[in-house]
């Protein structure tokens, strides 16, 4: 079955694998004080080779399928890269390089506290099962790698077992994992029951056979299976809490490669092996995705503990890429393939952008905790003096997840918000108002999403140090730097150069779709003749016009970003270029900069403190902390966050001189309080009512018997 | 009527309770026709014979003043306007080289910023008072110097001393994320120089720090040895949007000591002088509090008024702020009844112009909805925090020093007090309007039976001895102490201003509400850091 | 609202016509002290009375330090031979210190932002600095602004003897000035220490601390006179004396 062009591909995966287990083995072999070293080499070599295995399947797009041996009764074991799967290894490798880095530095923290071998073996066997489900190309092949892939990232986020909230938090993410897997294993064993094969292909083969009830049982099951390892609202409690106490590179991982795969569950079950027929189901995903986000942002946007936030902020980010699937899904089932694959570009490139920030700010956050010892930021501040360059990669990542240009998050949210609007496309009022609704919520998502980043850069780096500690610390060493600014380079070439990573995703979408939409997205303006049948003569000839082609030699054919190619009379209506931007931004910050330098040089520059309105020290509790900044959310959205007062009171002496105020909130999650209170509280009640029937009295057991018999007998008699 | 007519035997049956409850250990000794009765008694019983005056008779705290003389330190408590309408001062005597002396704000409240301020400029240490230190005197004042001892040589200029640079104001907010919010002391366009610590965790003011006294020019202290002339200088200047109200109180309490007999015609001018000097307030605090709400036609209206009664003020007086017109037996210029005119004629048509004004901003929704039920003040409160003039008149608290220690002329003029009861920025606005009112209804009365004669006495000699003069300033009851000297110096002059005693409220208004409506609070309770601060 | 629009129309203008014209209308200042010639008794009697100082003597010949005139009016009322007495505003004038500085230059002729920092004054001169703001004066017209941060400011507008405790805000607030700056001490305090200073708590005067360009006199100065001090230091108008000049013949 090898193709020999693609042997490329198989020895990647075989080098990558035996990297793990030399890598377990070297582990065993080396002291704690050098195994995190020896981790960072040799991932960084896995994670080269992975990132060649992926590159290679996305560019020269032939799918790769090997069988490794059969099961009795269960079936032949397979891997097969095709360019969805490369896609996700692709983001794999490229998370996983830096953070392989980042770790030889992060951990040294954990000297003489923790066992780092085990570390070491823990995050290898995460590795290999996390692209071994990417590459799976069974049910059983699969679910194995999915459950080893479950058990190591609570492990390793469960690594500072010593504390008892740790254990708390890994457990109530292996608990609703596990109850996750349980639901895609029922979607996969109606799947396979229609097709009795566990191969892939099979099941898509046989996927037309599947009746109308099925298939709503297979996309609610996969979807909501899998959406508890994406994160996705209700399921989403787990988040906020595994990361805080995961070390900060188990954190990158878990948020840049983990919840991708639950991405990859939703992709793979619902768009390539039984792709979604109806509306119905692709409105739910867009609602939920939409919720998602929604809920994310506000609890991250009212977050003061840095980890927190961030992963409140993933929550969030899944839920656009979710939205976006669902988009896709409508479009698709509507019959409207284009759109689809627009949609599903937007998602997609919002992945990759969300795995490449998040895991950079998640670097950032471990960096800061690393040398500062506290990520509340209420305690932070200043640190851009003492921390310039943690401050500088943590600006690139605030950037980039605020969606602002020219940075990777403006192009990917840009993408997926103008497809929102092009729901006009939808003929029913009903679909059209959820989009617009969606839409809207996404919006609002965004412009939070920059308060929160605001929030995040400015209380923790900018302003004055809030805690003694602050002024204590120094920048953290080179080697955890180097893999900030590996990622912060990312999210700036994946903003500046949409135009080369359009065409990629759209040949890994367009199996999925069965449509090229690269030319319609990134059209080739500058390649193109004005008589082109392709494009409309006006539509090429005002780029032509407006003189987007200076420079058509340097600098990308693709130019542009196009969602709507409007009339002839007003031909473009939605288009952006982010290389232009960036471009223009140089010249005008450049060209400002050397104008003020020239115009000034004459003059002595004189520095001052800041004006403090007179009064003889700033101190720090004089600035604002995360908490007053981010308290307007917290009134305006008061009916989400539903806090109830725990204290306060006023102590006073003699009733009018106040010796202390106190006053704190506590809030229970939104999805906690509408969802799982009311379902614990029932299944409690339940309880307590059952436990009523056990009066210990030998008569009542009696009837209990006899009913008990009675009910047998009436339906066995109905049944039979 | 009734009360008045009680009024004498309700003093005598004073002192007898007085010496029934604590026999042998007070002295009453009360002037019938003044109103004015002296307590001394034992330090040990101050704090029960002062909280038997203001929560049973219902008096309200007036000042402390406290005196350093030669052999020993006098402390009186000032009270007033209570059950029988008149002044009573509590006296006792310590001897030089004490330094601890009983606390009484912990049962009236209205004595706490008297007591911190004695503390830092005499040094004496009320026991039982939790805040103590950090007020008139700032943090670079070295320990141990305080200047209103009579040993402290004012000439001379004091060390700084090094500040702590962990020294951290007393923050008492222990909510996560609270922080304080520095104003000042240079702020907005143009203010008063007075600073506000806001703690709060962001949106709303919890509590309020206030840190004032960066105006403290020493007045007390630079008064003393001092002619009673230029005293009356420093009482005209120390204020100057409240001139001619201080230095009424000072001239009156100096004509008292010596027995000055002021022409009615001087006594019927400074009424009208001093209601001018109310309205050109009143109506520079309602262009205060448009401006505060950035509601520029009604500020530009309001101060288009105070302008011209600036102006009228001009005319009239040859001074815009009503600058040197009070001296000792009276004012030292007369008003031409052709003057008297032109003032009657141009508060004519100011009332029509303030009328008008009163109306449109009464049916401006968007103003009011700043003013209504912000910066509410509880009747309970103004009392217990012992807060005065229109802010408390607006609680419902209607104690005006016109109708409860009538001077030089009051209690024949038929006018009312206007009074509010919910207490909030809008009933303030109210009282002022009415007040202006008032203002204007006074003059014409005065004006229109102006007696004839002199406006000061060609000749006096100033006595020895002591006296409180007091009078209604713009901004409510200021008491002046002032004792004199045989060679007609002042020994010691004691100053308790409206703004002292009403900053001391503020935090009761402003606290639990948005940072938005700071401003607007601060500027319906008018206050003036200069009259505070000294 | 459509009301407010009415009221304020049919108010018409009220604004000066200064420094175009002259202003005309009665009560816009107190008025100076300017200079006066009498017996040996009366010129005695002059200078004892002056509460501050400010009545200077040479011979028969009496006149007036500016710096220290508070408005009290004894050389004028109750006097035998009363001082003469000018009615005028335009009083500012450039002290001794004028360029320390070094001036504004003539980019800013046409507009300036003014930060005001009180040091301690009684209130009306800070009334006085505030009606500049109001319909009658209304200096934006002339190019002057109010600013709420010294960081932008070109003038800094002192008024008060400058307490001790101002002393460092009012520094901070200089400091925090970008050059080119000037200083306007406005009102007697701010120009020798008025009544109150110097003492253990005030100074004689803001140019103790800062230099200053531009001097104010007046007990307040009347609103206009500190438009003529602003205008002076954008040099538009010319400087006054701070001192009287003798009576002649």
């Amino acid at each position: 079955m090898v193709e020999a062009s693609n042997a490329v591909v198989i020895n990647g995966i075989i080098v990558f694998l035996s990297l793990c287990g030399i890598g377990i083995i070297l582990a065993a072999l080396l002291s704690n004080r050098m195994n995190p070293f020896g981790l960072s080499l040799v991932a960084s070599i896995a994670s080269v080779s992975v990132l060649l295995v992926g590159g290679e399947v996305l560019l020269s797009g032939h799918s790769v399928q090997t069988e490794l041996w059969t099961l009795p009764f269960l079936g032949t074991l397979t891997f097969k890269i095709d360019r969805l799967s490369a896609l996700f290894v692709f983001i794999t490798g490229l998370v996983f390089l830096p953070v392989s880095i980042f770790s030889a530095g992060y951990l040294k923290r954990y000297l003489n506290r923790y066992n780092l071998k085990t570390f070491s073996i823990f995050y290898y066997l995460l590795f290999a099962s996390i692209v071994l489900v990417l590459i799976s190309g069974d049910i059983l092949s699969f679910l194995i790698a999915w459950e080893v892939m479950s058990i190591f990232s609570y492990l390793l986020v469960n690594y500072e077992h010593e504390h008892e909230e740790t254990t708390r938090s890994g457990f109530l993410m292996l608990a609703m994992s596990e109850a996750g897997t349980i639901m895609v294993i029922l979607a996969f064993l109606i799947m396979a029951k229609a097709s009795g094969s566990l191969d892939f292909a099979a099941l898509r083969a046989s996927a037309g056979g599947l009746g109308e009830v099925a298939r709503w049982a297979v996309f609610l099951l996969s979807f909501f299976g899998f959406g508890v390892k994406a994160g996705l609202v209700p399921s989403s409690t787990w988040l906020p809490r595994a990361h805080p106490v995961a070390p900060g590179n188990v954190s990158a991982l878990l948020s840049g490669v983990v919840l991708n795969l639950g991405i990859y569950g939703i992709t793979r079950v619902n768009a390539d092996l039984l792709p979604v027929s109806q509306v119905g189901p692709g409105l739910i995903v867009l609602i939920i995705g939409s919720i998602s986000a929604l809920v994310g942002i506000l609890y991250a946007a009212t977050e003061n503990d840095m980890k927190k936030m961030l992963a409140h902020s993933s929550i969030e980010n899944m839920g656009i890429i979710t939205a976006g699937l669902g988009a896709g899904f409508v479009f698709a089932a509507s019959g409207l393939p284009v759109l689809a694959g627009i949609a599903f570009i937007a998602a997609l490139y919002h992945l990759i952008n969300h795995s490449l920030y998040k895991s950079l700010l998640f670097l950032g956050a471990g960096s800061v905790d690393y040398a500062v010892g506290t990520r509340d930021m209420d305690r932070l501040g200043g640190l851009i003096k003492i921390m310039p360059w943690t401050a500088l990669f943590f600006l690139a990542g605030s950037l980039s997840i605020a969606a602002l240009p020219p940075f990777n998050g403006f192009v990917s949210e840009w993408l997926t918000l103008q497809t929102m609007l092009q729901s006009s496309a939808i003929h029913s009022a009903g679909e059209k108002i959820v989009f617009a609704l969606s839409g809207a919520a996404l919006a609002l998502t965004a412009a939070l999403a920059v308060t929160t980043f605001v929030k995040a850069f400015a209380m923790s780096f900018l302003g004055m140090g809030r805690s003694k500690r602050v002024k204590k610390v120094g920048e953290v060493r080179r080697s955890m730097i180097i893999p900030m600014g590996i990622l912060a380079l990312s999210c700036l070439l994946f903003g500046i150069l949409p135009t080369y990573v359009v065409p990629v995703l759209d040949k890994t979408v367009a199996p999925l779709v069965h449509e090229k939409v690269a030319d319609e997205l990134v059209p080739p303006f500058f390649t193109v003749d004005k008589g082109d049948p392709k494009f409309g003569g006006a539509f090429v000839s005002e780029f032509h016009d407006l003189g987007a082609q200076v420079g058509r030699s340097y600098l990308p054919g693709r130019g542009l970003v196009i969602l709507h190619r409007g009339l002839e009379k007003n031909p473009v209506v939605f288009a952006m270029s982010t290389s232009y931007t960036f471009i223009v931004l140089l010249f005008l910050l450049g060209g400002t900069f050397i104008l003020v330098k020239v115009l000034t040089r004459a003059r002595k520059v004189r520095r001052a403190a800041a004006w403090d309105g007179g009064i003889r020290r700033l101190l720090p509790e004089m600035t604002y902390t995360a908490t007053g900044f981010s308290n307007p959310v917290r009134v305006i959205f008061n009916a989400v966050f539903h806090p109830s007062t725990i204290e306060d009171t006023k102590e006073t002496v003699a009733g009018h001189f106040r010796t202390a105020i106190k006053n704190g909130r506590k809030e229970v999650h939104i999805i906690d309080r509408l969802i799982f209170k009311p379902i614990t509280s029932f299944i409690q009640s339940v309880a307590v009512t059952l436990a009523k029937m056990h009066a210990g009295s030998i008569n009542v057991y009696a009837a209990y018997v006899l009913i008990g018999l009675v009910l047998v007998l009436v339906v066995q008699r109905l049944l039979l | 009527m009734v009360q008045s007519l009680n009024k004498a035997t309700e003093w005598l049956n004073l002192s007898e309770i007085s010496a029934n409850r604590w026999p042998g250990k007070i002295k009453v000794r009360c002037k019938q026709d003044r109103f004015i009765c002296h307590m001394e008694c034992d330090k040990s019983i101050v704090a029960d014979v002062c909280n038997w005056l203001f929560s049973e008779l219902d008096y309200s705290f007036a000042s402390l003043v406290v005196e350093d003389l030669a052999s020993e330190q006098l402390l009186t408590y000032i009270f007033y306007g209570g059950f029988g309408n008149g002044l009573i001062c509590v006296s006792y005597r310590i001897s030089n080289s004490t330094t601890t002396v009983p606390s009484i704000s912990n049962l009236i409240h209205a004595v706490d910023w008297h007591e911190r301020e004695i503390e830092d400029l005499f040094g004496l240490v009320f026991e039982g008072h939790p805040r103590l230190g950090d007020f008139v005197l700032h943090e670079e004042w070295p320990e141990g110097i305080n200047p209103m001892r009579a040993d402290f040589d004012p000439s001379n200029p004091y060390i700084h001393r090094e500040v702590d640079p962990d020294w951290r104001p007393l923050r008492i907010v222990q909510s996560p994320g609270a922080f304080m919010m520095p104003i000042g002391p240079v702020y907005s366009d143009f203010a008063e120089s007075a600073h506000f610590l806001l703690e709060t965790v962001g949106e709303d003011v919890i509590r309020i720090i206030p840190r004032f006294f960066y105006k403290y020019r020493g007045i007390e202290k630079i008064a003393e040895g001092n002619a009673v002339e230029h005293v009356i200088l420093l009482a005209e200047r120390f204020s100057g949007t409240s001139a001619f109200a201080h230095s009424l109180a000072l001239c009156k309490a100096v004509e008292n000591i010596s027995g000055i007999e002021v022409p009615p015609r001087a006594k019927a001018l400074r009424i009208v002088l001093a209601e001018l000097e109310r309205l050109r307030h009143h109506i520079g605090a309602i262009a205060g509090i448009c401006s505060s709400t950035a509601f520029a036609v009604a500020t530009s209206q309001a101060s288009i008024l105070e302008e011209e009664l600036l102006r009228l003020s001009g005319v009239l007086t040859g001074h815009r702020y009503l600058f040197g017109l009070n001296i000792l037996s009276g004012l030292s210029i007369d008003l031409a009844d052709d003057a008297i005119g032109m003032l009657a004629k141009n508060l004519r048509g100011l009332m029509v112009e303030l009328n008008k004004l009163k109306k449109l901003l009464y049916f401006s929704s968007s103003f009011l909805d700043r003013l209504e039920e912000v910066g509410a003040v509880s009747l309970e409160d103004a009392v217990s925090h012992g807060l005065v003039g229109p802010v408390a008149r607006a609680s419902g608290l209607l104690r005006d020093i016109r109708k409860v220690l009538p001077y030089s002329g009051y209690e024949k003029l038929d006018f009312t007090v206007p009074g509010e009861e919910e207490g909030d920025g809008y009933a303030r606005l109210r009282v002022l309007f009415a007040e202006a009112e008032q203002s204007v209804n006074i003059i014409n009365q005065v004006a229109s039976s102006l007696p004839p004669g002199s406006v000061n006495a060609k000749s006096f000699r100033i006595a020895p001895g002591e006296a409180l003069g007091w009078v209604e300033a713009p901004r409510g009851a200021s008491f002046h102490w002032i004792r004199v000297g045989e060679d007609g110096r002042v020994l010691r002059y004691r100053l308790t201003t409206p703004s002292f005693s009403n900053w001391h409220g503020f935090h009761l208004a402003a606290e639990n509400f948005a940072f938005q409506d700071f401003p607007i609070i601060m500027a319906t309770f008018g206050l003036s850091n200069a009259e505070s601060d000294r | 609202m459509s009301k407010w629009v009415i009221k304020g129309l049919r108010t018409g203008i009220k604004t000066t016509q200064y420094p175009r014209k002259m202003e005309t209308a009665s009560g816009v200042s107190p008025g100076l002290p300017t200079a006066a010639k009498g017996t040996e008794k009366e010129v005695q009697e002059l200078v004892f009375n002056c509460p501050t100082g400010a009545i200077e003597r040479s011979g028969n010949q009496l006149t007036v330090d500016y710096n220290y005139c508070i408005h009290c009016f004894r050389c004028k009322r109750g006097s035998q031979s009363p001082m003469g007495w000018d009615y005028g505003y335009e009083w500012a004038a450039n002290t001794k210190d004028s360029g320390a500085n070094r001036g504004l230059g003539s980019a800013f002729n046409r507009s300036i932002n003014i930060r005001f920092v009180d040091g301690g004054a009684c209130g009306a001169c800070i009334s006085e600095i505030e009606q500049l703001n109001k319909p009658y004066y209304n200096m934006h017209r002339l190019g002057f602004f109010a600013t709420p941060t010294p960081r932008e400011a070109d003038v800094l507008l002192v008024a008060g003897p400058v307490t001790d405790h101002m002393r460092l805000p009012l520094k901070k607030a200089y400091d925090a000035m970008p050059t080119p700056k000037l200083v306007m001490a406005v009102g007697a305090c701010a120009l020798s220490g008025g009544i109150f200073g110097p003492s253990f708590m005030s100074d004689a005067g803001v140019s103790e601390l800062i230099p200053v360009d531009v001097a104010v006199p007046g007990c307040p100065p009347p609103p206009l006179a500190i438009i003529h001090g602003l205008l002076l230091a954008v040099k538009r108008k010319s400087s006054a004396l701070l001192t009287s000049s003798e009576v002649r013949g």
